[in-house]
């Protein structure tokens, strides 16, 4: 293997793995903020992320929309999809000192969510094929497929629009307020459920970009929700959480270590290497590895 | 008194569960397939309930203790290693016990000691999953994706497989009835409440957690065992998937986490609820299972034990 080792390969594996985390890094964004106010594991963003996901192919295959044009009709879709979660599911649950309930509420949802896609959709991979999905850039040689460098593009973009969304605006600044803590933000007069609909909101509207991303870019099929989110914890973790650069940073991070490992090691190893990471991180680095030290008093 | 009464009812309540195979023909009934799931479940529910209900820290990591239980079963057989019989040998389901204790006590030192609460459960999780690819990418010793052919003509009866496992939810609740009785099981109730201050007191927290562990990833193991006998081909799909830890800790949940019989009721329930959707509502059936999750969290979070305790204080 290593014979055909050349500096145009590594290359080529690193944009591979920069292109393939930023979906994990959208993902991981959106668990952040989740679990940021709430304290919650959101288990089952990877499924919700499929679920819209299906809805993209729909709009596509039943009304020819095409997957970009519709991020116009997804993401709001998706932002309500996030604040009718939270009221109708997390509202009694984010309040209870025992953090069970919550991810438990979040497994259920992915059961649910995971078996009615498969009774609607079937078990059978779907993908969305379009004039532009094997068009390839060659810059220098290396292939950049067009589907993934908008993919990028949409995460570094939402990445931003929500880092902007935290610090300018009022309601993001309460966000934050609730994160830092929930009891002191409450004690000024932030309303807990307001930050918590509003953090969901826009934790499942990320979803919603990371889907039309997934549907744009690999087949999917139901149960794949899962293991893209056990991908986004890992970035999380990585990132540390409440960073919503070190999230996208994070899933980038990991999106390297899959494509180094598929490559030098066999496929099947690569997932065992994240995790690994993943727990040395937890435990040597629990705070993540992009922040500041001094954050931390 | 209510100890005597306690011990009067389990012991009527094992004998009835005992005497169904002179009744019903347990290889042809469904009904007897329930009760050894049941089992079964009610084993690895105890044993969660006692690391994360009695002692406060989640595992993820139940299904890698499970299936290594079988594998541990499975290669031990196939390759000859205690001439003890293998087929429900004690020896083999005692040493199915122990190989993932020793792994609960490799991962649980670096684990426990670094890592609390949820980034623990994610740690555990990560575990599970590396412990699958190991698995799955060990050649011809653990059969690789395929898995391991156990000689199947052992087979005879489904009746052994029911007494073992009613045995063995027996067995899972007594000790984790004993121990929660014991010093330990105040030490370790103590670390659930506050770990500062039960490490003020002169608790050695490290230790405590991992025997908690060590016991879940032994009970766990233990029925990983008796489900490789029942299986007889082992492979990572069937014996290291992720139901076997989220169904253990629904169960524990909806039944009443951190009490006794919390995870038994839970246990028969769920395990009846997936049964009966299964055979009426085949494709629904996970689609009912977790509307029914979402359904109890949200409306009984402290689950069937304490539906049954709100109904007892209004009389």
């Amino acid at each position: 293997m290593l014979e055909y080792l050349s500096f145009g390969l590594i290359i080529q594996l690193l944009v591979n793995g920069i292109l393939f985390g930023t979906m994990y890094g959208i993902a991981a964004i959106g668990l952040s903020l989740i679990f940021g106010t709430m304290r919650i594991i959101f288990l089952a963003q990877g499924t919700t992320i499929i679920f819209l996901a299906y809805i993209c192919y729909w709009l596509f295959t039943l009304f020819g929309v095409d997957p970009y044009l519709s991020l116009i009709l997804v993401v709001p879709i998706s932002l309500l999809l996030g604040a009718g979660f939270y009221h109708a599911l997390f509202k009694e649950a984010a309040a209870l000192e025992d953090k069970n309930i919550s991810l438990l509420i979040a497994v259920g949802l992915m059961f649910l969510v995971e078996n009615l896609m498969t009774v609607i959709w079937t078990a059978n991979p779907r993908s969305i094929l379009t004039t532009y999905t094997s068009l390839v850039f060659r810059p220098m040689g290396i292939n950049i497929p067009f589907t993934r460098l908008i993919a990028l593009l949409m995460a570094v973009l939402s990445a931003s629009g929500v880092l902007l969304f935290l610090k300018k605006t009022l309601i993001g600044m309460a966000v934050r307020a609730a994160s830092e803590d929930m009891v002191s933000a409450t004690l000024v007069g932030i309303s807990p459920h307001r930050v918590n609909a509003v953090a969901f909101a826009i934790g499942i509207g990320l979803a919603g970009i990371a889907g039309i991303g997934v549907a744009t870019i690999y087949p999917f099929d139901p149960v794949y929700g899962f293991i893209f989110a056990l991908k986004a914890l890992i970035s999380l973790a990585l990132g540390g959480i409440g960073n919503v650069y070190g999230a996208l940073l994070g899933g980038i991070l990991l999106g390297l270590i899959e494509s180094l490992a598929s490559f030098f090691l066999s496929g099947g190893w690569s997932d065992a290497i994240s995790y690994a990471v993943f727990l040395i991180v937890l435990m040597f680095r629990p705070e993540g590895l992009f922040v500041r030290a001094m954050l931390k008093t | 008194m209510k100890d005597k009464r306690a011990i009067i009812l389990t012991v009527l309540g094992t004998i009835a569960f005992a005497v169904v195979p002179f009744f019903l023909d347990v290889d042809t009934s469904y009904f007897a397939y329930f009760l050894f799931l049941s089992f079964c479940y009610t084993v690895i529910a105890q044993g969660w309930n006692f690391v994360a209900g009695y002692t406060g820290q989640i595992s993820l990591g139940q299904h890698a203790f499970f299936g290594l239980g079988a594998y541990t079963t499975a290669i031990i057989w196939l390759h000859d290693i205690t001439k003890t019989g293998y087929y429900f040998d004690p020896v083999t389901m005692m040493l199915s016990g122990l190989v993932p204790v020793i792994l609960a006590i490799l991962v649980g030192i670096p684990l426990l000691s670094r890592l609390r609460g949820d980034y623990f459960a994610l740690g555990t999780l990560g575990v599970g999953e590396i412990v699958k690819v190991i698995f799955v990418k060990g050649g011809a010793f653990t059969g690789a994706s395929d898995g391991l052919h156990l000689p199947s003509t052992m087979f005879e009866s489904m009746k052994p497989y029911y007494w073992t496992g009613l045995i063995l939810a027996l067995f899972a609740t007594a000790v984790v009835y004993l121990l929660t009785r014991s010093r330990i099981g105040l030490a370790l109730r103590a670390i659930r409440e506050d770990e500062m201050s039960a490490a003020a007191h002169g608790i050695h927290i490290l230790k405590y957690k991992i025997f908690a562990f060590a016991v879940g990833a032994f009970l766990a193991g233990l029925c990983g065992s008796l489900y490789a006998y029942y299986l007889l081909h082992i492979n990572p799909d069937a014996v290291l998937k992720l139901d076997w830890t989220l169904y253990p800790i629904l169960m524990c949940v909806i039944g009443g986490n951190g009490t006794i019989m919390g995870p038994i009721i839970g246990a028969f329930f769920v395990t009846a609820l997936f049964s009966v959707s299964n055979i009426y509502l085949v494709q629904m059936h996970p689609i009912l299972s977790g509307t029914l999750i979402i359904l109890v969290m949200k409306f009984m979070p402290r689950g069937l034990i304490g539906l049954i305790d709100t109904i007892k204080s209004r009389r």
